[in-house]
């Protein structure tokens, strides 16, 4: 198998090149480790993002497809446990319920050691409804007997697997990754015994099995369990923008430093065209090394990508977890896509960096040494293509945008387009922008000839320092952007618990004694307000005046107390005449919907919508106001709760306390009252008491942890794009020189000369970041105003915080200087005699 | 400024190490592997060591021997019935109550008011089949530790009554009538039945006096039947009603180790002849002597006299298979039983009768016609045939 001569001579000649390239890096290793870093940093951050967004979407996929949430709840009105007669007469009528036993279990090591808490669920594996994830793990016989009989075996989630273990009550442990964090299940007459209970906690049947209940026993769609769904979403995509941006930033980074490393090589690669190497052998050996480079960047940047993850996941996993109440498990779990994400984006920067480049190097002018005028006029060109290419992307920004605005559109796609359109278009304008700053302020400053001197400086600096720049124009519109929508984020959360849970106290009394309850608590002193609230289902009828085409469609219906406390704190989005009138008008008999459903069926304050109740009578209504309902993807509808009762026999629902007591003696107020309660209505009602203070004080809490990671991630951005700064700068060092020798000679001192550069690069990276500060706004805009309404109907309010808009000003400069700070002490610690030789050489 | 760029090098590189490093984690925690599948089929070849051991010699007693045995292993409650509906198109169904033993006696603390703390397994499997089709549904659950009435399934004995959830074969208005006449209902997502079952003849006690040996090593069963069953009642499929009749047989069984360890599996027939005779026969494949196969059986004859049938008076010779269910399944069988002159083909009325269980087999109605027609003791007939182990 020998080739032919001349293909074993082309062969010799590419590997000859291949080092000569290569050996430029020997010379300069500095410069391949920043390039391998480049490539390395952009891609694991990428990486991170996704890899944190993809385990969080898998645990919140692995809580919601336990079997309990599919499935219906068969629980006794009374609130009580059931009976195991009760259980057993229902399968003995043909009804399909598992029997369900859950509770909380505090896990020991057997040396009273601190063990976590974790829910314990006891299940029949012989009942539960087949289509659920534990069912289906029983099939094998050996399996089920071991489950079935002493010892018995205990599921564990991996989190809690080894505390488990290490409990000696617990039946032998298998690990299960499907299981939500901190979740034990075991046999159900395992878990009676290690939760003390003698009944059954509740019964479970699959949504379409029929089943004749007694009139002790309701039973709870699974629809209706309380599920923090789109507003978990939400912040899943916001996410997934996130990452999105880091992608554009890293693709900037990745072309940046190779486009360096190749530019610093053109005479090299003349000399190896004049010496007789063909062009193609010369673009064959670029590619390869292209690619040799931008797989191992890809492989370091996935692998500490997940390294990264892994670092960032427990905050994330813990602030999902504790909002939500979504479990999130710190195991990862990364499909194959995500993996190709960081090769993808690594292998795509080297392609628009590494294209021009080999074009270039393809029809490399083997006499064009030195030509620096054309090499200007060129770049002259070439900065005004960018702006013609930039107001493309920004008109078709703006063009998609207005589409989405006419068609009230749910296109996600298109809002994605756009924010991508408009950031780019953006960045490519930047280089004009920032060079008619420049000369607007060089006329400024005649008299300084200095400064005049560093800004005619600046701008021959410009076309190299425009992809950085880009870069860290386009890392602080993102951390802009994202702090902003991930503050709006919180704020607008708060509210909105403030919203729901306005209350301090929340009991959930059994329907028969709801009413006795409510006047007792009316009488206590402690009580300042009662906010009773009920729900009911309706059909909403289409409008009968206009032509729709909307068929009838389930709404929920929700009552509340309009009280003035409820008032005061209760959002209005849109409303007729105000806020009172609004209120004024719900107590007159008119209703509020929300904004979902106000989008979906074009309603608004003033209109009349048809309402059918459970029994069949049809109700008109006039619409007061929409009030932003986030996270909710129902439609639904606020009337004041007597009427609620009324008209639609809404059952009774749960008793919002409001006491009297300020924050000092709020806990002896508390105590008391759950006291007296005891004693006058016993344990089980008094157990259905929710404390909400302390639920909004660790939501609060956790929220602040979520910001901490957004930063990290943000920090990250902006690292990188100090990076490429930093690369461009050590790349062009010696290039400097020649401008700078001169005013050496001429007797500016070194310091002085430092000064000026670091004073240049300020400068740039201030106007740069003034650039970033209306992207950003206008970033933070599309994704609550455009993205989220696309993806869930409803609209985050933009919150802008003036604090972070000065802090990203202070970090552009910040990154700049300490980007510039490694070439500034090289030159200062120059000697004299290397600037001399800039005379020398020329 | 060479120094200073080795040492950036430097830190860069064991930057990327420890990136690598960090992102390198032993992977998470392994699930504990299922064991290795059990011996025979659906385990029934296991050894059974501390339960009762089934043995020739014993007498049967009524009606508590109807009742459960909790001291052996596994134990059935088998109705099949072959139907015709008002057009005389063949319907057919099963429905089977299955206790099984996890644990041998006395090795539980077994709570007496609790399922939780059972050792009996138990497991129903009903199923129609139509001129074309094959509906099943299965349903498993734990008793009580004591057999009582208020349990998910149970068996009691006078008045008897087998059942699993809803699905139920107990004696007509709860009368103390043994078994000669229940009522059958079951169902499932898109099928049901609800059948009267009058017996017209005598139970018949298989084997030496219910000892039926099941392999040339000695294991067997207690078995007897009921195979004079008139039935009539309604089936429903897919929500349509049909109302049908026709007859039907009951089987009892119950043993500690039905298959020697290296049988496979079985092949079962029950017949209804049309005039009035009836055939059990079976074979146990790789039971016999050198393990060749083990044949047995018995002949019922229309007054209700029972002949066992050994290995000499019985063969039974698959005809031609039918893919079913991905498996290769004889669908079609020669049975002749020289001694009572019976030479017939038994044919599956259609092949689609596979029971998807959780352990599975095919179950399903067979027609029976004479090989040769123009004999003076040529039989038609009609019955089911049970295969499993393929």
């Amino acid at each position: 198998m020998t080739a032919p001569p001349a293909q074993r001579g082309r062969r010799r000649v590419l590997a000859t090149t291949l080092a000569t390239l290569l050996s430029h890096y020997r010379r300069h290793p500095g410069q391949l480790a920043m390039l391998l870093l480049g490539l390395w940093v952009a891609s694991a951050l990428w990486s991170g993002v996704q890899a944190i967004n993809a385990s969080a979407r898998d645990s919140y996929a692995r809580a919601e497809a336990l079997f309990e949430s599919r499935l219906d709840r068969i629980e006794r009105r009374d609130g009580e446990p059931l009976a195991l007669a009760e259980y057993l007469d229902l399968r003995r009528a043909g009804a399909a319920v598992s029997p369900l036993v859950e509770g909380t279990l505090a896990l020991t090591d057997g040396e009273g050691a601190s063990r976590p808490r974790v829910r314990l669920l006891g299940i029949d594996p012989l009942t539960l409804p087949g289509d659920s994830p534990l069912a289906r793990r029983q099939s094998s016989g050996e399996a089920l007997r071991d489950w079935l009989l002493p010892p018995h075996r205990l599921r564990a989630a991996p989190d809690v697997a080894a505390a488990a273990r290490a409990d000696p009550r617990l039946p032998p442990v298998e690990v299960d990754a499907s299981l939500p964090p901190a979740t034990l299940v075991t046999d159900v007459g395992v878990a009676q015994r290690l939760l003390g209970l003698d009944g059954l906690t509740r019964l479970v049947i699959a949504p379409r099995a029929a089943a004749e209940l007694p009139a002790t026993l309701v039973r709870i769609p699974a629809r209706q369990l309380a599920s923090p769904g789109q507003l978990a979403d939400s912040f899943h995509l916001n996410l997934t923008a996130m990452g999105l941006l880091a992608l554009v930033v890293g693709l900037f980074i990745v072309h940046a430093a190779l486009g360096l490393a190749l530019e610093q090589r053109l005479g090299l690669m003349r000399t190896l065209r004049a010496l007789g190497v063909p062009g193609r052998s010369l673009v064959v050996a670029l590619g390869l090394e292209l690619l040799t480079l931008g797989l191992a960047g890809a492989a370091l940047g996935i692998l500490s990508g997940v390294a990264l993850a892994r670092l960032l996941l427990p905050d994330v996993a813990a602030s999902l977890d504790a909002l939500y109440d979504a479990d999130v498990g710190t195991r990862l779990a990364l499909p194959w896509s995500y993996w190709l994400g960081g090769v993808a984006i690594t292998l795509g920067g080297l392609a628009t960096a590494g294209a021009g480049l080999l074009w270039r190097a393809a029809r490399l002018d083997v006499l064009a040494l030195g030509h620096a005028q054309a090499w200007r006029a060129r770049l002259a060109r070439q900065q005004r293509r960018q702006a013609v290419a930039g107001g493309v992307l920004l008109g078709l920004a703006g063009l998609v945008g207005l589409w989405l605005h006419l068609a009230h559109g749910q296109h996600l796609v298109a809002g994605f387009v756009m924010v991508t359109a408009a950031l780019l278009g953006v960045a490519l304008w930047l280089p004009t922008l920032l060079g008619g700053a420049l000369r607007l302020a060089a006329g400024r400053l005649r008299r300084r000839p200095l400064w005049q001197w560093a800004l005619a400086d600046l701008q021959l600096q410009l076309p190299r320092l425009q992809l950085p720049m880009m870069a860290l124009l386009l890392a602080l519109a993102a951390n802009l952007g994202v702090s902003s929508m991930v503050g709006g984020f919180r704020v607008t959360f708060l509210d909105w618990l403030d919203q729901r849970l306005l209350a301090d106290l929340y009991i959930h009394p059994p329907a028969e004694r709801y009413a006795a309850l409510e006047s007792w608590l009316d009488a206590q002193p402690e009580v300042a307000t009662l906010l009773p609230a009920r729900h009911a289902d309706a059909t909403l009828l289409p409008d009968d005046r206009r032509a729709s085409d909307a068929a009838p469609a389930p709404v929920a219906l929700f009552g509340l107390r309009p009280a003035p406390v409820l008032r005061a704190s209760w959002p209005l989005a849109a409303t007729r005449d105000g806020r009172d009138a609004a209120w004024r008008a719900l107590e007159g008999g008119a209703v509020f919907v929300n904004e979902q459903l106000a989008r979906r069926r074009a309603i608004a304050p003033g209109d009349a919508i048809r309402l059918r109740g459970a029994d069949g009578n049809v109700h008109r209504l006039s619409v007061a106001a929409v009030y932003p309902d986030y996270g909710n993807p129902h439609g639904e509808i606020v009337m004041p709760v007597s009427r609620l009762a009324r008209q639609f026999a809404a059952p009774p629902g749960s008793l919002g306390v409001v006491l009297t007591a300020d924050a000092t003696h709020r806990d002896a107020a508390l105590s008391g009252l759950h006291e007296r309660l005891t004693a006058r209505f016993g344990p089980a009602v008094s157990e259905t008491l929710i404390d909400q203070h302390a639920l909004k004080a660790e939501s609060r809490r956790v929220f602040e942890r979520t910001f901490a990671i957004t930063a990290a991630l943000n920090g990250l951005t902006l690292g990188v794009a100090a990076l490429a700064l930093l690369t461009t700068l050590l790349a062009q060092a010696d290039a400097r020189l020649t401008q700078l020798a001169p005013l050496w000679a001429l007797g500016v001192s070194r310091s002085r000369l430092v000064a000026a550069q670091l004073g240049q690069l300020a400068a740039c990276a201030l106007g740069t970041a003034l650039v970033a500060l209306p992207l950003g706004i206008a970033l933070a805009w599309s994704l609550v105003a455009v993205i989220n309404v696309a993806a869930f109907g409803w609209r985050l309010p933009l919150h802008v915080f003036p604090g972070q808009m000065a802090t990203t000003l202070a970090l552009a400069v910040v990154v700049a200087a300490l980007a510039a700070l490694l070439p500034a002490w090289r030159l200062w610690r120059m000697p004299p005699r290397r600037l001399l030789q800039e005379f020398a050489a020329t | 400024m060479r120094h200073l760029r080795t040492l950036l090098a430097g830190v860069l590189v064991a930057l990327l190490a420890f990136g690598a490093w960090r992102a390198w984690y032993p992977p998470a925690g392994q699930d504990q592997a299922d064991k290795g599948a059990s011996e025979g089929y659906a385990g029934l070849g296991t050894a059974a060591e501390g339960y009762a051991e089934a043995r020739p010699g014993g007498r049967l007693a009524f009606p508590a021997d109807h009742g459960p045995h909790p001291d052996f292993r596994i134990e059935w409650w088998y109705l099949t019935a072959n139907l015709t509906d008002a057009a005389g198109r063949p319907f057919g169904i099963q429905w089977t109550l299955f206790r099984q033993a996890l644990a041998p006696p006395g090795t539980l603390d077994e709570g007496a008011d609790s399922p939780w703390t059972t050792r009996q397994l138990w497991m129903a499997h009903a199923a129609v089949s139509t001129p074309t089709g094959h509906r099943y549904a299965e349903r498993f659950a734990r008793g009580m530790a004591v057999p009582d009435a208020r349990g998910q399934a149970g068996v009691t004995a006078a008045p008897f009554a087998a059942w699993l959830d809803d699905w139920r074969l107990a004696a007509t208005d709860g009368a103390d009538t043994g078994l000669d006449h229940l009522d059958v209902s079951a169902g499932g997502d898109d099928f049901g039945y609800r059948l009267r079952l009058d017996a017209e003849g005598p139970l018949a006690i298989h084997g030496d006096h219910g000892f039926s040996r099941k392999s040339a090593d000695g294991q067997g069963s207690i078995y007897y039947s009921q195979p004079f069953y008139r039935v009539a009642g309604t089936l429903t499929v897919d929500g349509d009603p049909v109302a049908v009749s026709g007859r039907a047989w009951l089987d009892r069984e119950w043993s500690s180790q039905l298959l020697g360890p290296d049988q496979s599996g079985w092949d079962w027939f029950s017949l209804h002849f049309d005039d009035g005779a009836k055939l059990m026969a079976f074979r146990l494949r790789g039971a016999g002597e050198a393990g060749g196969d083990y044949l047995s059986g018995s002949w019922i004859a229309a007054d209700g006299t029972v002949t066992p049938l050994d290995d000499d008076a019985l063969r039974l010779t698959p005809l031609s298979r039918t893919s079913v269910a991905g498996r290769e399944l004889p669908t079609a069988w020669r049975v002749e039983v020289p001694g009572h002159d019976l030479a017939v083909t038994v044919q599956a009325i259609q092949p689609d009768q596979w029971m998807g269980t959780a352990f599975a087999y095919w179950e399903g109605m067979v027609s029976v016609t004479p090989v040769d027609a123009t004999s003076p003791s040529a039989r038609h007939g009609v019955g089911y045939l049970e295969m499993t182990g393929y």
